[in-house]
């Protein structure tokens, strides 16, 4: 816990929470802004959006808004993560605080749960002070907003884990930008993926769904826009979306969070095991 | 009988097939200070992170303080002060001396007065509160030797502990040395400035291209071997005799050519630092009636009988200078560099 504490108090001593908490307000107040000029919009005819109509325009927005908040997100974890040891590696602090006798375990674990911390906090926060501000202004709730702010949390744990790993063996900017890649590969596999499912292709399905148990980023992603759209969207049957990544119709099966947890522990095994056996 | 505190059996350590450490056999006592010493690249701070487990050795086997290298709960008897030292720029000198009490696994309590007999010993109290990002480097240095010295460690590593100090600041550091020898504690130090270590350290290791090279203490390494340098004039033949029965005599430097051009015939030698020097084995007194004499392996009990019995003689002495090898010398001997030399 000494490390996890530690890695909190670098975030606030180098006003990382500064400037997170600067820009999440900064971001609620424009979007709020943009939500509350919503009753404005009129239809050809020049009269205004009957309120059904309003809120539903509303629904798209806000999964609009999760798209970009998934990738803030994503970009957050990667470089966060990234640099997490094998920075501290490179500036030689390991070979002060090593010595010590605390277990390299210690140092990853810590570290990932230290990073965590801030991911699922500023997630939380900046989640439901939007969906909230949204919600007192146009009177649109998702139906399951909590669910939705825990998978795109889920989603960055997931993208963290991954650059944990690769924090223990690479370089940090290599390792941010592999995490970055795999995980754009991840969201167009998702895509592609969809589009294999509708037109019957198995094998274009099968080999999105292995990219997608190998960084399982895009499941939590629809799993979110699951719980944001309203009812009537995923009613509307899987055709409406196909290939569109803001649109699902079903939420991920009980097989892929079992998956998801699973690798996340077996990542974080390796990362252990790859700290423990470097020399430094 | 008491473990030694460190013991390595064959430890040696290769990075993709080129070798850093082979085959480094060697036992330091405990209350010992141990001299690392040897060039760049030598393999000292690879030994070094080897005996701390910050490195896995490729083959070999080591202890420290009695348990196998690596061992956790042994590194609570550790301190260590890196070559590349580096702390958290964003936290106090003592919230770094206090994280590493924690890391230590000791008791806030504790703690505290460890943090702040650690500051004093190393002149940072002053500036106990300030970022270590507004450090010179100098200060920083003396940040890790506070941290290496937290806790009162049996075992303190201290890899290049000057590299960033003042004259000031390396005569603190012999003094923190001192006491922990006087505390009973081990230190190990690893060090280029040879002077230094001449200081401090009880015995050496002399480590070249991964392997030991010569070890044991201070006056068997640099040898018993006393010396004196005469500068005389009118150097005759008994006197010469004189010099011969004290020990191997040398002649080191001319007073002047005499009229009959005997110099001329005088050899010059070239040492391996590429300094040209006159010297020459005494075989022709008439060659070198004046000038500086060095008389090698010499009691020096006798050295006033010699002086007596030379100014008895007819010759004049005009300073006698006794001399010793110093660490420096016998290193670079070890290492092919220049020949011994006074």
């Amino acid at each position: 816990m000494t490390i996890a504490h530690l890695t909190f108090r670098e975030a606030a001593r180098r006003r990382l929470l500064l400037a997170v908490v600067v820009l999440a307000v900064l971001v609620v107040c424009l979007t709020g802004l943009g939500f509350s000029r919503l009753h404005t919009l009129r239809d050809s005819s020049d009269h205004a959006l009957p309120p059904g109509q309003l809120r539903a325009i509303a629904s798209v927005f806000v999964i609009l808004i999760a798209y970009m908040f998934s990738l803030v997100l994503a970009v957050g974890a990667a470089f966060l993560a990234a640099p997490a040891i094998a920075a501290d590696v490179e500036s030689g602090l390991f070979l002060a605080i090593l010595p010590r006798p605390i277990r390299r375990s210690d140092v990853v674990l810590g570290k990932w749960f230290g990073l965590a911390f801030l991911l699922v906090s500023f997630t939380g926060v900046a989640g439901v002070a939007e969906l909230g501000l949204i919600h007192l202004i146009t009177g649109y709730a998702p139906p399951h907003p909590a669910l939705a702010v825990l998978h795109l949390a889920a989603q960055s744990m997931i993208l963290l884990t991954f650059s944990l790993l690769g924090s223990t063996r690479l370089s940090p900017i290599t390792c941010g930008i592999c995490a970055l890649v795999l995980f754009g590969i991840a969201w167009i596999a998702g895509i592609i993926g969809a589009l294999g499912h509708t037109f019957h292709n198995v094998d274009l399905t099968h080999a999105t769904t292995i990219i997608g148990l190998i960084l399982p980023t895009d499941g939590f992603w629809r799993g979110a826009v699951y719980n944001l759209e309203p009812a009537v969207m995923s009613a509307m049957g899987s055709d409406w979306a196909t290939g569109n990544p803001l649109a699902v119709n079903a939420p991920p099966p009980t097989a892929f969070y079992l998956w998801a947890g699973c690798w996340v522990v077996v990542l974080l095994f390796l990362a252990i095991r790859s700290f423990d056996r470097r020399d430094l | 009988m008491i473990d030694p505190a460190i013991y390595t059996l064959d430890l040696a350590k290769r990075y993709h097939g080129k070798t850093a450490l082979a085959g480094l056999t060697m036992s330091v006592s405990r209350g010992e200070v141990f001299g690392f010493l040897g060039p760049n690249g030598a393999g000292k701070t690879t030994a070094v992170k080897l005996l701390l487990g910050l490195t896995h050795p490729s083959t070999g086997e080591g202890w420290v303080l009695g348990e196998p290298l690596g061992h956790r709960l042994t590194r609570r008897r550790l301190g260590y002060l890196p070559e590349l030292f580096r702390y958290q720029s964003w936290l106090s000198a003592r919230e770094v001396l206090a994280l590493h009490c924690t890391l230590a696994g000791r008791h806030a309590a504790a703690s505290k007065e460890q943090v702040a007999s650690a500051l004093l010993a190393v002149g940072l109290r002053d500036r106990a509160d300030d970022r270590v990002g507004t450090f010179s480097k100098g200060m920083q240095q003396r940040l890790g030797l506070g941290v290496a010295l937290l806790g009162e460690p049996d075992l303190v590593f201290l890899d290049e502990p000057t590299s960033a100090l003042d004259p000031v600041g390396r005569h603190d550091v012999r003094e923190i040395i001192r006491s922990l020898k006087r505390r009973g504690a081990t230190v190990f130090l690893n060090s280029h400035l040879l002077t230094e270590v001449e200081h401090v350290c009880d015995r050496v290791a002399i480590l070249d291209h991964g392997r030991v090279i010569s070890i044991g203490g201070l006056a068997e390494l640099i040898g018993q071997v006393s010396s004196v340098r005469l500068r005389l004039t009118g150097v005759n033949a008994p006197a010469e005799e004189l010099l011969r029965r004290c020990g191997t005599v040398t002649f080191l430097e001319e007073g002047h050519s005499d009229a009959s051009g005997h110099a001329e015939r005088r050899q010059i030698l070239s040492d391996a630092s590429g300094h040209a020097e006159r010297r020459q084995i005494l075989s022709d007194a008439s060659d070198h009636a004046e000038g500086w004499y060095m008389v090698q392996g010499i009691d020096p009990e006798h050295t006033p009988e010699l002086v007596a019995d030379l100014v008895e003689a007819g010759v004049r002495v005009y300073a006698v200078e006794p001399a010793h090898q110093t660490l420096e010398e016998r290193f670079l001997a070890l290492l092919g560099g220049s020949p011994w030399h006074s």
